[in-house]
């Protein structure tokens, strides 16, 4: 399967008579970017807001990031088949493009959620988010959706697939014209390598995605489909890097992957980069995080099966979450290393505030390789921002992870002066378990 | 300038060795004998006195030493707390964490001392205080002293520290995010690390793993009623005068008492030791923990053979892997001797 990729460096974004892009800057027709917004009637308020690196801005609460693409020579036009439009069909092959540098975020005007985050555009907050460093079109805005408005865990439905289909809108501005770069992923079927390929040691890519939630509405998607219905399956790279697969909405952001990072999943990327030289990359197997045990137990024995059937010699796990899926992620490496497959993990740790909690609920000593992203109880202690983008009570208030209300000893997560405080939990995306991390967690 | 007082023992201000280890502590001005180690490597601190203790009197008589040294202290400003270099000297390390957890809750003042990993003293106190790796006898010294000091005064001088790897002292278990523009991004680290796994390179982990010693479960006895049954406690019942010694946390003492002739514990002739909880029960009634009168009971009932004439005491609270291995060991060969065929261990 061969996936072109197309890349538009946005140097700058602003708003104007015609949805565009030119010379570096694109151009966006806010009532005709709204009006996409609009298509779903449960949408009751909403604005853009563009938000720069530097630029003393603090956003919360953030649901979902969407990097703007679009198809290109291809009879279909909706960029997330399964979620967006009505066309399903299988994607990363073919020619997409793609605005770079910047990123569509669904933010709530109000309220906010369990695996909502925040992001703060300068300052010390910005070390501790992917997004701080990319110019960021905010969809602000507010929704019907009366049956979770007071709920801790929400579904946030109008505006996460109000990101993306805004994402659509701004990508196709870009379909007809000539990309100043294009990243060719190109990566044969299993059996048709060549010699010099096969030789060298071949290694699968586990990604266990957000399927915890029971309810419909919360988990990430494959083509539409709640993985948590699933069993571990085999995809090919591309179709991750290409709109197959949507981020959840339930897990503590810092641990959580939004659709932006499967778009880009560097270390889909890595892995791409080492194939033909040092390794064989096989391909993905994407497996869930289901909460019960004999669930966990049966997704780690498929990984394991297929990783053997594939041929695998080697494997990278990544688990999104902690906690309950550290189960999932330990049994995983558990089988792949007993099945003969040499492995390393990435995750993140739990150490709490004094970081001296066991790092993983479940800890075994064949997990000898892992690659450790960050600490989600780390207290990250703000200034406050010029501007804030959303509402800033919504860390106290609304039950997102890493924000409170009170604390005997620290006070309130958001201080009348508007500085806060909060764990790492709240940071959206902080961990970059798919492979941005410039964090790690070391012992003192 | 900042101050620092340091704690050395009676060898290290030169008043003497193993004859000489029952000094009573004393305080000087100034950076006396291997204080001065430290004073030559501090950078905006100055050692204004150095505190000296005989081993053995820190070790027999440890509540008597730390009054005595905290009494000496009062009144003294410091910013900073030293112990030793210790080196591999077990008695010293083991000092210089006692006073050093005694000072840090009294004072508030940060506390650094440096041992050799097989000093006992590190896996005794690591978890509480920075205990830098040190060399193993006294040809260290200028090296170890040198290590503390310097991490000591960017410590106090609130300039940017390193993780305990980096650094070089005994992690204490606590683990904490760290941010780094100049480190490779998650992914490229795990693929270096799965390259070097697969070639059986070797690489380092982030998250080390930490090892359990799994130990496994005897086989049953065959016939329990002609078997001759030991007891051994971890917490703290002892004759009310507590001949060995043992210490109420972070145990490395234990002792075996002859209960022959007994039906029960009697509160008032045995007691329990045990800082970790209210000894109030256990002190009236000692078999609470060490259950004497049930285990008299299943022998008149031929439920087991007999009972071994001693028991086995120390104390769990805050004692290490090691200390407690160590002491087991110790332990095995009299109850060997006595021929006894299984032990009960009981806990609090």
């Amino acid at each position: 399967m061969k996936l072109e990729l197309g890349h538009f460096h946005v140097k700058e974004v602003t708003f104007g008579d015609f949805t565009r892009f030119e010379n570096g800057v694109l151009t966006i027709n806010k009532e005709e970017a709204l009006a996409v917004v609009r298509e779903d009637e449960h949408i009751t308020e909403a604005d853009l807001v563009i938000a720069r690196p530097g630029e003393e801005k603090r956003i919360v609460p953030v649901k979902e990031a969407v990097e703007p693409r679009c198809r290109v020579n291809s009879k279909f036009d909706n960029y997330f088949p399964g979620v967006t439009g009505s066309d399903l069909y299988q994607v990363g092959e073919g020619r997409s493009h793609a605005l770079k540098g910047c990123s569509v975020l669904a933010v709530g005007k109000h309220w906010g959620s369990f695996g909502d985050g925040l992001i703060d555009m300068s300052g010390e907050g910005a070390q501790w988010s992917y997004y701080s460093q990319l110019i960021n079109v905010c969809l602000v805005a507010d929704t019907d959706e009366e049956f979770e408005r007071h709920e801790q865990q929400k579904k946030n439905h109008a505006l996460r697939w109000a990101a993306h289909r805004l994402a659509e809108y701004l990508g196709r501005c870009v379909k007809d014209a000539e990309p100043e770069e294009v990243q060719t992923f190109d990566l044969p079927a299993v059996t048709k390598r060549e010699q010099a390929v096969n030789e060298l040691p071949s290694v699968v890519y586990v990604i266990q995605t957000m399927t915890q939630m029971e309810e419909e509405g919360y988990n990430d998607l494959a083509y539409g489909w709640d993985l948590n219905k699933s069993i571990p399956t085999y995809m090919h790279p591309n179709e991750v890097l290409d709109g197959s697969l949507i981020g959840g909405s339930f897990m503590p952001t810092s641990s959580k992957w939004a659709t932006y990072d499967y778009q880009n999943c560097p270390t889909i990327k890595a892995l791409y980069e080492q194939h033909g030289k040092t390794i064989n990359f096989l391909g993905v197997i994407t497996s869930n995080l289901n909460v019960a045990l004999v669930q966990k137990e049966r997704s780690a024995l498929f990984v394991a099966q297929m990783a053997k059937s594939l041929g695998a010699d080697s494997a990278i796990v990544a688990e999104q979450g902690y906690g309950n899926p550290d189960a999932d992620f330990t049994a995983c490496i558990v089988a792949l290393e007993d099945a003969g497959v040499k492995t390393v993990g990435m995750t993140n740790e739990c150490t709490g505030r004094d970081g001296r909690s066991q790092s993983l609920v479940s800890m075994d000593p064949k997990s000898d390789a892992i690659v450790s992203c960050g600490n989600v109880s780390e207290l990250i202690d703000l200034p406050p921002m010029k501007e804030v983008i959303g509402e800033l009570a919504a860390l106290s208030r609304d039950g997102m992870s890493g924000g409170w209300e009170g604390d005997e000893i620290l006070g309130p997560s958001v201080r009348e002066d508007g500085s806060i405080i909060m764990e790492n939990n709240a940071m959206f995306c902080g961990d970059q378990v798919m492979g941005w991390a410039q964090k790690t967690v070391r012992e003192y | 300038m900042k101050k620092a007082i340091v704690y050395i023992n009676q060898f290290f201000a030169g008043i003497g060795g193993e004859d000489k280890a029952d000094h009573k502590p004393e305080i000087r001005e100034g950076a006396i004998g291997g204080a001065a180690a430290i004073q030559a490597a501090l950078k905006g601190i100055e050692v204004t006195h150095t505190v000296i203790c005989g081993d053995n009197f820190m070790g027999s008589y440890r509540e008597d030493a730390i009054a005595i040294i905290s009494e000496m202290l009062e009144g003294k400003e410091f910013d900073v707390f030293f112990a030793g270099p210790a080196f591999r000297a077990g008695r010293y390390g083991v000092a210089c964490g006692e006073i050093s957890r005694a000072v840090t809750a009294k004072f508030g003042v940060p506390v650094f001392s440096s041992m050799n990993d097989e000093n006992p003293g590190v896996e005794m106190f690591r978890k509480e205080m920075v205990i830098f790796e040190g060399g193993k006898s006294a040809a260290a010294m200028r090296g170890d002293a040198a290590k503390v000091a310097e991490y000591a005064s960017r410590v106090i001088a609130g300039e940017p520290v390193g993780s305990a790897a980096e650094e070089g002292y005994f992690g204490r278990g606590k683990r904490h995010m760290v941010f780094d523009a100049e480190m490779k991004p998650a992914a490229d680290r795990a693929v270096e690390m799965l390259l070097a796994k697969i070639a059986g390179k070797p690489f380092a982990t982030e998250l080390p793993i930490p090892k359990t010693d799994f130990v496994p479960i005897g086989a049953p006895i065959k016939d329990l009623s002609k078997a001759t049954i030991a007891v051994i406690n971890t917490g703290g019942i002892v004759p009310v005068d507590n001949p060995d010694r043992i210490q109420s946390a972070s145990a490395t003492r234990w002792g075996r008492y002859d209960m022959t002739g007994m039906e029960r514990l009697k509160g008032g002739e045995f007691k329990t030791i045990h800082a970790g909880f209210d000894p109030m029960m256990a002190d009236n009634n000692p078999n609470v923990i060490l259950p004497l009168d049930a285990l008299r009971q299943m022998e008149k009932e031929g439920k087991i053979g007999k009972l071994h004439e001693f028991f086995y005491s120390t104390v769990g609270t805050g004692t290490t892997q090691k200390e407690a291995a160590r002491m087991a060991s110790e332990m095995v060969p009299p109850i060997q001797e006595a021929n006894v065929d299984g032990v009960l261990l009981v806990s609090t």
